[in-house]
């Protein structure tokens, strides 16, 4: 197995640098959290230097960790299966002694290496540009953070590739992607921090998986959680990661039988 | 190798009717149809056997080669392709075989071939010393020198064909399903993909089951070949069963040695045409030997010929009749 991952790893990373400039522009492409950032400090400080108990540099803090958190975990798996399950493109990769989950999830994980320094370098800058601006109180904080970033793109990547699946039985689902999209940015902490929403919202969204994935990494690299805390965010990580591998494995299972195999 | 027992495929197919209309009819009340894409097949093939599988667009060709390597489930029936269930994705199965669907690609577009072979070496657990020595025979084969490390979006399309097959068969399968393996290649790329096909199979042992549109690929590659019509079988056979069942006739062709007209040649046969000093009989397979005796002694003939007909019209002629029956 490592030295499958090894091979699919090197074979996408010299395919990912060859689409470095494309990655920065879908990079660019997410900036939806750094222009709320500047939406939010300019409300803070014309309220006086601080909303909802929010500083400048504490949003800003927030916004670039979200940011960071949203770029690691970005998954286009959904839109790739849906154009590859109607052009045929599928059936090659079901050819293979290899289960086509792992060389998406690979895919994945190359790109990540790609992005990064380029992520880092924007992250960087705006810590800078914002006086104050503290990202990382304490380094078990990254430690803690990096565990946190894996388990949110796992469970972002299993949400894509079961929407991905789908496309066994409608054929396209960008569509259902699209909706995932629209929700995650309304409710994975991408428009303001989540005490900023009603509480009633709040309540609801602890029992679903999109505050895991953003919102909640990024309180962890700032510092807001305590070790009691952080614990019971990456164990109801690892309980969405459980929930949503058992749904790839039954919609993997039954989706098969429906693949039409088109296109070829 | 291969076992096939009332192989079945049955697809719902959605209908609509062309127009605004027909749009929102369907949009409310959506009409579907089965469709039996393969409808009750049985067949069996030998190790090393190589076997043209035959017939119009449609026929359900594809659809059984999809079911064979593990791709599509059945409706019903039974298969069995070197000892495994298709469908059920076992690494041993899928390490056995090969599909290659014209020009549907596996190789990294932006990338050396050389690049997808490694990852199919890794992914197919190759040894290097396996992965070597195929790599030599490969390149010398299929003359695959200097290719290899061009991007693939830069090959031809003779170029990148071969260094498809190349991946598709580093494994060294023992089962090859090759749907259209020379689609869109220009004669000469088609006689060399045909002449590495035949190779293979002679040093591999390799299964070859086979559709073409080009008919020189079966001819030149199969002795059996199984025609298959809306989803049946209509004929399985070596070549000379099928001209003998297909068709009764054979072609008588005359190169004269002085013009002579049409009605001088009635009584020969069915004249098919006359072109100058061309004439075509279409002849009795019964009659062939007495008619072209009687040729010879009463016509001033330069060159005489008695052919079959070509394959493609025997094909023809088969799905016609499949067609009366039905």
């Amino acid at each position: 197995m490592i030295r499958k991952a090894k091979a699919l790893f090197t074979a996408w990373l010299s395919h990912m640098t060859i689409y470095r400039a494309e990655i920065i522009i879908w990079m660019l492409a997410g900036m939806l959290p750094l222009i709320m950032m500047t939406v939010w400090i300019g409300k803070a400080q014309a309220e006086g230097g601080s909303t909802g108990g929010f500083s400048s540099s504490q949003f800003a803090a927030y916004f670039l960790a979200a940011w960071m958190s949203g770029q690691m975990t970005v998954a286009w798996v959904a839109w790739d299966m849906s154009f590859a399950v109607r052009q045929g493109t599928f059936s090659v990769k079901l050819l293979r002694p290899i289960n086509p989950f792992w060389e998406y999830f690979m895919q994945h994980v190359t790109e990540r290496f790609v992005r990064y320094p380029f992520v880092f370098l924007v992250v960087v800058v705006g810590v800078l540009l914002v006086p104050g601006t503290v990202l990382v109180k304490q380094l078990e904080h990254v430690v803690v953070y990096f565990f946190a970033i894996i388990l949110a793109f796992i469970i972002r990547f299993l949400i894509a590739y079961c929407i991905g699946l789908a496309c066994f039985w409608l054929e396209n689902a960008t569509a259902l992607d699209e909706l995932y999209f629209v929700l995650s940015i309304m409710l994975a902490g991408t428009f303001a921090p989540l005490e900023f929403y009603p509480a009633w919202l709040r309540g609801l969204l602890e029992y679903l998986p999109f505050p895991y994935i953003i919102y909640y990494p990024a309180q962890i690299l700032t510092g807001q959680l305590d070790w009691t805390q952080m614990a019971r965010v990456l164990a109801v990580q690892l309980l969405w990661v459980g929930v949503f591998f058992v749904v790839y494995q039954i919609m993997w299972r039954l989706g098969r039988k429906q693949y039409g195999a088109v296109g070829a | 190798m291969i076992e096939v027992q009332n192989l079945e495929k049955h697809y719902l197919v959605a209908e609509k009717e062309a127009g605004i209309k027909g749009s929102l009819q369907s949009f409310f009340k959506r009409q579907t149809k089965t469709v039996k894409a393969v409808d009750g097949v049985s067949f069996q093939i030998a190790s090393g056997e190589m076997v043209g599988f035959l017939g119009a667009n449609g026929a359900g060709k594809t659809t059984t080669l999809k079911m064979l390597s593990g791709l599509l489930h059945p409706s019903a029936g039974v298969a069995r392709v070197a000892g495994f269930v298709p469908f059920e994705r076992r690494s041993s199965f899928l390490k056995s075989i090969t599909l290659i669907m014209g020009q549907k690609q596996q190789l990294m577009w932006d990338l050396p071939a050389l690049d997808s072979f490694l990852v199919n070496q890794a992914i197919y657990e190759i040894s290097d010393s396996d992965y070597q020595a195929t790599m030599r025979e490969f390149t010398e084969l299929l003359e695959l020198e200097g290719v290899l490390k061009k991007q693939v979006r830069k090959l031809s399309l003779g170029e990148r064909m071969k260094c498809e097959l190349a991946a598709a068969l580093l494994h060294r399968p023992k089962v090859l399903f090759l749907d259209e393996p020379t689609i869109g290649l220009d004669v000469n790329m088609q006689v060399k993909i045909r002449e590495f096909i035949r190779e293979y199979n002679q040093r591999f042992n390799a299964t070859v089951i086979l559709t073409s549109h080009y008919m020189a690929d079966v001819t030149a590659l199969c002795k059996r070949i199984i025609v298959v019509d809306k989803g049946k079988i209509i004929f399985d056979g070596d070549f000379s069963g099928l001209l003998e069942t297909a068709s009764p006739i054979k072609i008588i062709g005359l190169q004269l040695e002085r013009q002579l007209s049409a009605t001088d040649l009635q009584s020969y046969g069915t004249l098919s045409s006359l072109e100058g000093l061309n004439a075509t009989f279409r002849v009795a397979r019964s009659e062939v030997s007495q008619r072209s005796a009687k040729m010879l002694s009463e016509l001033p003939i330069a060159d005489i010929t008695i052919e079959d007909p070509p394959i493609e019209e025997i094909i023809g002629q088969l799905f016609s009749r499949a067609e009366v029956r039905a």
